[in-house]
C-alpha cells in the first residue's frame, strides 16, 4: 500500500523517463534511437522513482496494439532489464503479462499487425528472455518460470546460444586437458628414458664421426690431376669458371669406390637413422618440453637445454656428411641413375626416323604449296609485326571500327584482299602435270572469283527494345507491360511522361518520335489517299496539302486549337503552383527561424530543436513512413480480384463503415500519429 | 519489531497478540518465493494441494494426469547455486503406473486429519482410495456413482471418521473408512456436488456445493439437509442485529427446518462452544411444535429438499469455512464470491472486488487462521481479498495458466498454489535477513550501469 502510493506521487512528480519512453518506442526504425536510449538511461539511473515510473510507462507501451511499438519497447526493458536490480524486481511480478504481450503466447491475445515485426517482436523476446534467464534466472523465479513455461509447456524453440557456446568451451577445454595429460605422460616417460635416448643418438653420432674419419684417411690425397690448368686465360667466362670451381670442389669430396663401400654403407645407415629417426624424436622432445606444464622445473630446463645441444649435435653432423657428399637423395638414387642413363642411350636411337621423315616430306613439297603458304602467312611477316608496332593504337581503333565483322570460316583468309586469276583446270592435286594436261590458259578471271568469295550472312535480327506501356496503375506505379504496339490493358502505347501521363494527347497528330503513332498517322493517310496522292514518303504527304480532306483538316485544326489553349493553361497553372509553394516554402522557413530565435530555450537547444522539428514540427508533410503506414495493409492483385468477387455481395457501404471503424480505433490508438 | 520483542519480555503486549502482528506482517509480505521450488513430477493440471494437519510439514498434491506426489516442504531434497535455491522433490509419487493408481485424474486428495499415516484420493475414475503413506498401498476402495469431484474429512471429528465424497452424482456419499462401506447417501442437490467442507466447529455438520449452485448443510446424524442457502436472504455486517433475527424466527425455520444455533444470541454460543448441535435439536423441536403448518406434514429433511434456494447462479465451485467455524466463503460460476453467516443462513452482502473465477472446476480457496484473508485462484493469478471488506489486498501472479487450488500454510505463513501450467508454486513472506544475505553472498545480481 505504501509503496503504490508512493509511486503514484512520485509519478506525478518527475515523469521524464515515460515521455522519454514513449518518443523513443514511436519509430518505424527498426533500431533505437542511441540518442534517446541514452537518456533513458541516465534518466533511469538518476532515481529509484524513474525506474519505478518507466515500469509503468513500459508496460503502458507492451499494452499498445501495434507491434512496432512493443518491439522498440522490448529493446528499451533489454537495456534497462540488463543494468537496474531495482527495474528487474518491480518489472518481474507481472512477468507473465509482458511474455503474454510481447511472445503472445495466448490464444486470446495474439500479437498484434504488423505480422512481420510480430514475428521479429516474437523471436527477439524469446531471444532475450534466454540471456536474461541465464544472467538473471537465479534469482528471480519469475524468469525462470516463464523461461520454463515457453520451453517445457509450449515448446517454443530457444536459440540456445549460450549452452551451445559452453558446450564448445567444455568441449575445447576437454581436448585441451587430453593434450596436456598427454604432454604429462610423455614428460614422465622422459624422465626414464631421457639417459638412453641421449646415449642412442650419441653412439650413432659416434659412429658417423667414426666413419668419416676412417674415409678420409683412407683417401688420404684424391685425385690431383685439377691442378692449376695454364689454359686459365681461356676461361674467361665467369659461368665457365664457376663450373670449374664447382668441379674442383667436387673433386676435394672423398668418393665412393670398391675399397670404401663398406664404410660409407655403415655410414650411410647410420647417417639415415640420424636424420630420419633421431633428429624428428629430439626435435618433438623438444616441443613437449616447451608445451608441457609441470611442476619439475628444473629438470625440463636441464632436459630442454640438453636436446638443443643434442640437435645441434645433430645438425652439425648432418652439414659435415653433406658437405662429404652424402645425402640422402644420393644415397637412394645411384641405381636409377644407371638405369636412366641405359634408356637415354636408346632414346638417341630413336629421333633419327621422324628427321629423316620430316626432311623427306619437305623435299617433296611443291612449289604451289610453298607459295600458299607464303599468301597465307603475310600478317607474321617481320615486316608487319614492325608496322603493327608502328601503328598507334588510335588507327588501330579505327580500323577495328571500319573492319567489317565475318563469321569465321576456312577459305575466309585463303583469298582475302588477292586479286590474281586462278587455274581453272585444277584436280585436286597440287603435283604439276602429273595427271594429264593442264592448261594454264584456262583461269578464272578474278572477278568471277571475288563473286563467288561474296560473303554471305544469314540475316539476323537485331534486338529491339520494346518499350513498356508505362500507364499508370490504380495500385501505384506504371505498367510494365511489353508490347509492340497495343497493350490490351492500356490500349495503343504512346509516349508518356514520367507520371505516367501521355506526353501526346491527339492520337492522329502523331508527330511526335513515337513509331507507332506515325504508323498508325500512315495508314490513315493510306485510305484516305490511296488513289490520288502518290506519295512517297509518309513525312512530305501532308494531310493539309490534300483537298480532300479538307472538313477533316477543319476539324483536327479545331481540336489541335482546344488542346493548345487548354495546355496553355494548364502550363499557366502549373507554374503559379510552383510559385506558390516556393513562396509557401519561403514562409515556413522564415517562420521556423523567428520560432527558433524567438523562444527562450532555442539558444540552449539549438541542435534539439533542428531534431525535434525534423520529427514532428514541419516534417509531417515530407511523408514519413509512421506507425500507422506500417498498419496499412497493401493492396495486392489478389485482394483486388477478391474485393471485385464480393463486392455482388455484399454492399459497398457496410465495407465503408468497416474500415471507417478499424480507421477511427486506430486514431483512438494513435491519437496523435494519423 | 525488536521493540515489540522488549514490549513482550516486558509483558506490555500479549504473547498471542505479539505472535498475530508478526503473522499479519508476514503475511503482508508474501511474494513468489525464489529459494523454495517444488519439483513437480506431474504432467497435469494440479487439482489439489494440502498440507497435513499435524506436523503441517507433508504437501499432498493431486494432478490430472492420476499422480499424487507428497513433499516435505520443511526440508529441501537439495540445493542449487550455493544453497540459493532449494528443491523440494516428491518423496513418494503414485501414478499410473503404480498398482493401485488411479486411472483418471485425480480431482481432490485430502490427508487423514489425525496423522499422516493415510491419506484420500478422489479420481474421475470414480474411486476414492484411502492410502497407507508408509507402505505406498491403496488399503481400501470405495465406487462412487459418477466421477468424484471432491473428498472432505473433518479436522474434528472424534466420534466418526468419515470421508464426505461428491461427485458427478446427485447423492453425497460419507464413507466410513472403520467399516470400508458407505454410512450416508445425502441426496438433495440437482446436479452433481462440484465441493464438500465440514464444518470447523461442529463434526457432524457438512456443507455441500452442487452444480445446481445450492449451497446445503447437512446434519449427519439426522436425515435430510437443515439449512438451504439463499442469495436472497442478507444481512448488513457480520452479524445479525438480534432484533430483526428474533422477528425472522419463524418464517426462517419454515423454510429450513432444523437449523442449528441461528437464534442463539453470541454470549449463548460463547458460553456452550461444544454445544451447538445439542441447542439446535432442542430448538429445532420446540420450534416444529409451536411453529409451521405446511411444513410439518413433511419429513424436515424432505421439506428441505423442496427448497430451490440458490447461493450462486450457476455452480458453486469451492467453499472454504472460517477456522472458528461461523462464516463460510463460497465461490460460484458466476465469478463471485459471497461470505455467509453460517449462524443465520444469511448472505453478509460483502462485496468482493471484481474477479474471474474458473467455471468448470472445482476451486480450492484459502483462508488465514484469523479469518483476515481469503485466498482464491482468478484464472492465472490468485488473489487475496479481505475478508470483511471483500477489497483486494493483493494479487499473485507468477502461474502462466488457471490455477486450481492454492493452500495456506498458517504455521509458516506459507501459500502453495497449484495451476493448469503443471506446477507447485511457493509464496512465501520475503524476509529481509534473507535478503541482505543474499545481497552479501552474489554479487551477480547488481546493478550494472556500465553508461
Amino acid at each position: 500500500m505504501m509503496s503504490t502510493e508512493l509511486t503514484a506521487v512520485t509519478r506525478g512528480a518527475a515523469a521524464t523517463t515515460p515521455r522519454l519512453i514513449e518518443k523513443a518506442t514511436n519509430s518505424t526504425a527498426s533500431e533505437l534511437d542511441t540518442r534517446l536510449l541514452k537518456a533513458i538511461k541516465l534518466a533511469a539511473r538518476s532515481n529509484d522513482d524513474e525506474i519505478s515510473a518507466a515500469v509503468d510507462a513500459l508496460m503502458d507501451q507492451m499494452k499498445k496494439p501495434h507491434s512496432q511499438v512493443r518491439y522498440l519497447t522490448v529493446l528499451v526493458i533489454d537495456e534497462l532489464f540488463m543494468r537496474s536490480k531495482l527495474f528487474r524486481t518491480i518489472f518481474v511480478v507481472n512477468f507473465d503479462q509482458f511474455l503474454s504481450l510481447s511472445v503472445g503466447f495466448r490464444k486470446n491475445l495474439p500479437l498484434p499487425p504488423p505480422s512481420t515485426i510480430a514475428a521479429n517482436l516474437r523471436s527477439k523476446t524469446i531471444e532475450l528472455l534466454e540471456k536474461w534467464n541465464s544472467s538473471f534466472g537465479v534469482h528471480y523465479k519469475q524468469l525462470r518460470l516463464g523461461f520454463d513455461y515457453l520451453k517445457n509447456t509450449l515448446r517454443y524453440n530457444f536459440p540456445n546460444r549460450i549452452e551451445s557456446a559452453s558446450r564448445l568451451q567444455q568441449e575445447k577445454r576437454e581436448r585441451e586437458l587430453r593434450t596436456k595429460q598427454i604432454l604429462l605422460d610423455k614428460f614422465e616417460n622422459l624422465k626414464e628414458n631421457i639417459s638412453s635416448i641421449k646415449s642412442d643418438i650419441q653412439s650413432t653420432v659416434d659412429e658417423i664421426g667414426q666413419c668419416l674419419e676412417i674415409a678420409n684417411v683412407r683417401e688420404g690425397n684424391p685425385l690431383d690431376f685439377n691442378v692449376e690448368d695454364n689454359e686459365f686465360e681461356e676461361l674467361n667466362s665467369l659461368s665457365l669458371r664457376q663450373i670449374r670451381l664447382e668441379s674442383l670442389k667436387e673433386g676435394e669430396k672423398v668418393h665412393e669406390n670398391s675399397e670404401n663401400k663398406a664404410i660409407f654403407d655403415a655410414l650411410r645407415e647410420s647417417y639415415r637413422l640420424l636424420i630420419s629417426k633421431h633428429l624428428p624424436s629430439v626435435q618433438e622432445w623438444i616441443s613437449v618440453l616447451v608445451r608441457v606444464d609441470t611442476t619439475d622445473n628444473k629438470f625440463r630446463d636441464m632436459a630442454l637445454k640438453e636436446f638443443i645441444d643434442l640437435r645441434n649435435l645433430i645438425l652439425l653432423v648432418n652439414k659435415r656428411c653433406t658437405d662429404c657428399g652424402i645425402s640422402l637423395d644420393v644415397i637412394v638414387a645411384p641405381e636409377e641413375d644407371g638405369d636412366l642413363w641405359e634408356e637415354g642411350k636408346v632414346e638417341a636411337y630413336m629421333p633419327d626416323d621422324p628427321i629423316s621423315s620430316t626432311s623427306k616430306s619437305e623435299d617433296s613439297f611443291t612449289e604451289p604449296a610453298s607459295q600458299r603458304r607464303h599468301d597465307v602467312v603475310p600478317p607474321f611477316d617481320n615486316k608487319s609485326s614492325v608496322s603493327k608496332l608502328l601503328i598507334s593504337e588510335s588507327v588501330r581503333e579505327k580500323l577495328l571500327a571500319v573492319a567489317p565483322v565475318l563469321t569465321w570460316s576456312p577459305f575466309l583468309l585463303d583469298k582475302w584482299g588477292s586479286r590474281n586469276d586462278v587455274l581453272a583446270n585444277q584436280r585436286g592435286l597440287e603435283i604439276e602435270g602429273h595427271w594429264g594436261r593442264v592448261d594454264p590458259d584456262a583461269v578464272i578471271p578474278a572477278e568471277k572469283i571475288a563473286e563467288f568469295n561474296v560473303h554471305c550472312t544469314l540475316y539476323k535480327e537485331q534486338p529491339v527494345e520494346i518499350r513498356p506501356c508505362l500507364a499508370p496503375l490504380k495500385k501505384g506505379g506504371l505498367c510494365q507491360r511489353r508490347d509492340l504496339k497495343v497493350c490490351p490493358f492500356h490500349g495503343t502505347i504512346v509516349p508518356r511522361n514520367v507520371d505516367g501521363n501521355p506526353i501526346e494527347q491527339s492520337p492522329l497528330f502523331g508527330v511526335s518520335n513515337g513509331q507507332p503513332s506515325e504508323e498508325v498517322e500512315e495508314k490513315e493517310q493510306e485510305k484516305e489517299l490511296s488513289t490520288e496522292v502518290n506519295h512517297i514518303e509518309p513525312k512530305q504527304a501532308e494531310p493539309r496539302e490534300s483537298p480532300h480532306s479538307c472538313k477533316k483538316l477543319v476539324e483536327d485544326l479545331a481540336k489541335q486549337a482546344v488542346l493548345n489553349v487548354r495546355q496553355r493553361d494548364t502550363d499557366v497553372k502549373s507554374v503559379k503552383r510552383a510559385k506558390l509553394a516556393q513562396v509557401r516554402k519561403h514562409n515556413e522557413a522564415i517562420l521556423r527561424e523567428a520560432a527558433i530565435a524567438s523562444t527562450s530555450y532555442s539558444e540552449a537547444f539549438a541542435d534539439c530543436t533542428k531534431a525535434a522539428s525534423l520529427d514532428i514540427g514541419f516534417g509531417v508533410k515530407a511523408k514519413k513512413p509512421t506507425l500507422a503506414s506500417m498498419l496499412k495493409k497493401k493492396v495486392t492483385a489478389r485482394d483486388r480480384i477478391s474485393r471485385r468477387l464480393l463486392s455482388t455481395k455484399a454492399d459497398d457501404a457496410s465495407s465503408r463503415r468497416f474500415t471507417f471503424g478499424e480507421d477511427s480505433k486506430y486514431r483512438e490508438a494513435f491519437p496523435n500519429q494519423w | 519489531m525488536w521493540g515489540e520483542v522488549r514490549d513482550r519480555e516486558a509483558g506490555k503486549i500479549f504473547p498471542s497478540f505479539f505472535a498475530s502482528r508478526v503473522r499479519s506482517r508476514r503475511v503482508a509480505a508474501l511474494q513468489l518465493s525464489n529459494c523454495k521450488e517444488i519439483v513437480s513430477p506431474h504432467r497435469g493440471a494440479i487439482n489439489t494441494i494440502q498440507v497435513d494437519l499435524t506436523e503441517r510439514r507433508y504437501l499432498l498434491a493431486g494432478a490430472s494426469d492420476a499422480s499424487v506426489a507428497i513433499y516435505d516442504i520443511q526440508h529441501a531434497s537439495e540445493h542449487e547455486q550455493n544453497g540459493l535455491i532449494a528443491k523440494h522433490r516428491g518423496l513418494l509419487v503414485v501414478d499410473k503406473q503404480h498398482e493401485y493408481g488411479h486411472k483418471f485424474a485425480i480431482s481432490s486428495a485430502i490427508w487423514y486429519p489425525v496423522d499422516t499415516g493415510l491419506f484420500i484420493t478422489g479420481s474421475f475414475d470414480h474411486d476414492v482410495k484411502v492410502w497407507d503413506t508408509n507402505t505406498v498401498q491403496a488399503i481400501m476402495d470405495f465406487k462412487m456413482p459418477g466421477k468424484v469431484y471432491s473428498t472432505a474429512m473433518s479436522s474434528i471429528a472424534t466420534t466418526h471418521m468419515l470421508v464426505a465424497g461428491g461427485s458427478a452424482d446427485v447423492q453425497v456419499r460419507l464413507c466410513d473408512i472403520a467399516s470400508g462401506a458407505f454410512t450416508h447417501t445425502l441426496s438433495g442437490h440437482r446436479d452433481g456436488v462440484m465441493s464438500l467442507e465440514w464444518s470447523s466447529s461442529n463434526e457432524f455438520v457438512l456443507m455441500s456445493g452442487g452444480c445446481d449452485g445450492a449451497i446445503r448443510f447437512w446434519d449427519i446424524r439426522r436425515a435430510g439437509c437443515f439449512l438451504v442457502l439463499d442469495q436472497s436472504r442478507s444481512q448488513l455486517g457480520r452479524r445479525p442485529p438480534i432484533s430483526e433475527s428474533a422477528l425472522k424466527k419463524v418464517p426462517v425455520t419454515r423454510t429450513t427446518a432444523g437449523k442449528i444455533s441461528a437464534r442463539a444470541t453470541t454470549s449463548q454460543k460463547r458460553l456452550h462452544p461444544g454445544s451447538g448441535s445439542k441447542n439446535s435439536t432442542i430448538q429445532t423441536k420446540g420450534l416444529n411444535l409451536t411453529g409451521g403448518s405446511t411444513a410439518q406434514r413433511l419429513h424436515p429433511g424432505m421439506s428441505s429438499s423442496l427448497n430451490r434456494a440458490t447461493s450462486h447462479y450457476g455452480a458453486v465451485t469451492g467453499l472454504k469455512a472460517t477456522a472458528d467455524g461461523m462464516y463460510l466463503l463460497s465461490s460460484g460460476s458466476d465469478s463471485r464470491l459471497r461470505l455467509w453467516d453460517v449462524e443465520s443462513g444469511c448472505n453478509t452482502l460483502v462485496n468482493f472486488e471484481a474477479m474471474r473465477l474458473q467455471t468448470s472446476k472445482p476451486l480450492q480457496l484459502a483462508v488465514t487462521q484469523d479469518s483476515a484473508l481469503v485466498f482464491v485462484p482468478c484464472m492465472a493469478s490468485v488473489k487475496a481479498y479481505h475478508v470483511w471488506s471483500g477489497l483486494t489486498f493483493q494479487t499473485f501472479r507468477g502461474h502462466y495458466e488457471s490455477v486450481n487450488c492454492c493452500y495456506f500454510n498458517w504455521h509458516d505463513q506459507e501459500m502453495y498454489t497449484g495451476s493448469n501450467d503443471r506446477k507447485i508454486l511457493v509464496w512465501s513472506p520475503n524476509l529481509l535477513a534473507v535478503n541482505e544475505m543474499e545481497a552479501d553472498d552474489k554479487t551477480a545480481d547488481q546493478d550494472n550501469w556500465s553508461d
